[in-house]
């Protein structure tokens, strides 16, 4: 039985010159890279783009990782100094409400493509309603929410990928927390439907 | 629908509700874990299946140039250094000579020109000052210099003189 190699050795391995290394580190954060970028720019087209650059950069500057840290926090920062370089460079314009709603009902389209209708189905409109409604956070919580939600991340390595302060981190998780509720209950979500009284005894 | 799909909608619900109420109660920890649940049902936005070719080629590509690159400096300083090297050691004998040569032909022809043109120049500059000298103690006698001074009172005198005669004439064409 073939034992999974951690990240920090085909990270070791892919500066070596294996291309089988680098390969298998592409595969597995490929699909984390481009859903944080995606959460960020709202274009999946571009979110590709930038992760692509977000790899190659990884890849110009493996001589430079420790592999003492954890490999994750260190990959997300240099996509995330990636993505911060294009937003600079190539303000997004501000958005209006009734703009951000159509960003959410886009990324929720973007989530729809990536599953199965059985899935879907199963899975029903809640997950497609957190999907809108983060979308709708203010873009410094949603890459918090992202992280940790999404990516599984701690605060403290949230808190490293970001440059924060790790109590900042947890102000950003609890507000982003907060206005994810007002949304998905202003939505009707989370309401609990009236029981009919009908044939009940007074 | 089947009873598995009736089931996984009620647990989504049932997070939902429990992080909500979680939520409100200001319960952080437990609002923490039941959106981390919650979450887990949200799909991620995935790559287009090519993705991983084209990052693994884009690096590639990259090392190879940067590899080229690093082989043709390593080159061209190789060929600079073997260049300085030679030229060192079969052309500085030639060289030095040379250089010798050209400071000995400067030198001789420039230093002779530099100290005749100082020369002149400082003469130049010492018969004039023996000139302006000479005027000046054939000028300057002790009736001479009451003279001139005499004139220049008187000059100022006759300019103030004029100066009013123009203000009354001024005053007078105003009451008029």
């Amino acid at each position: 039985m073939a034992v999974q190699r951690s990240d920090a050795e085909l990270a070791r391995d892919a500066r070596s010159g294996s291309e089988a290394a680098y390969r298998e580190l592409v595969a597995r954060y490929a699909t984390p890279a481009v859903n944080f970028t995606c959460r960020l720019v709202h274009d999946r087209a571009l979110a590709e783009d930038l992760a692509q650059e977000g790899f190659l950069r990884v890849y110009q500057r493996l001589h430079t990782y420790d592999p003492e840290r954890k490999f994750s926090s260190w990959f997300f920062q240099v996509l995330r100094n990636v993505t911060i370089d294009y937003l600079r460079v190539n303000r997004l314009p501000t958005a209006s409400l009734d703009a951000l709603q159509e960003e959410g009902h886009h990324i929720a389209a973007v989530d729809r493509e990536s599953a199965s209708p059985e899935e879907l189905a199963e899975r029903g409109e809640l997950a497609s309603a957190i999907g809108a409604a983060l979308s709708r956070v203010r873009p410094e919580y949603r890459e918090v929410v992202v992280l940790r939600y999404q990516e599984g991340l701690t605060q403290p390595e949230i808190a490293e990928i970001l440059g924060l302060p790790s109590g900042t981190v947890k102000t950003y998780l609890h507000r982003a927390r907060k206005e994810l509720a007002e949304i998905l209950t202003g939505q009707g979500w989370g309401r609990v439907p009236a029981e009919p009284t009908a044939g009940k005894t007074v | 629908m089947n009873s598995d799909t009736i089931r996984d909608r009620n647990m989504e619900r049932k997070q939902l509700d429990a992080w909500l109420k979680a939520e409100q109660s200001g319960e952080d920890d437990a609002a923490d874990a039941a959106l981390g649940h919650l979450f887990a049902e949200v799909p991620k936005v995935q790559p287009r299946s090519v993705f991983v070719e084209q990052a693994v080629v884009t690096a590639w590509r990259w090392r190879a140039r940067h590899r080229w690159l690093i082989a043709g400096a390593w080159t061209a300083a190789a060929v600079l250094v073997v260049g300085a090297a030679a030229t060192a050691v079969f052309a500085s004998p030639l060289l030095g000579r040379s250089l010798v040569k050209a400071i000995a032909f400067l030198s001789g022809h420039t230093v002779p020109w530099l100290i005749a043109y100082g020369s002149v120049a400082l003469h130049g500059w010492l018969t004039l000052g023996h000139v302006g000298a000479v005027i000046a103690a054939a000028l300057i006698t002790p009736g001479r210099v009451a003279a001139v001074v005499g004139v220049e009172l008187l000059g100022i005198a006759a300019f103030y003189a004029l100066h009013r005669i123009a203000s009354a004439e001024r005053l007078g064409d105003a009451q008029v």
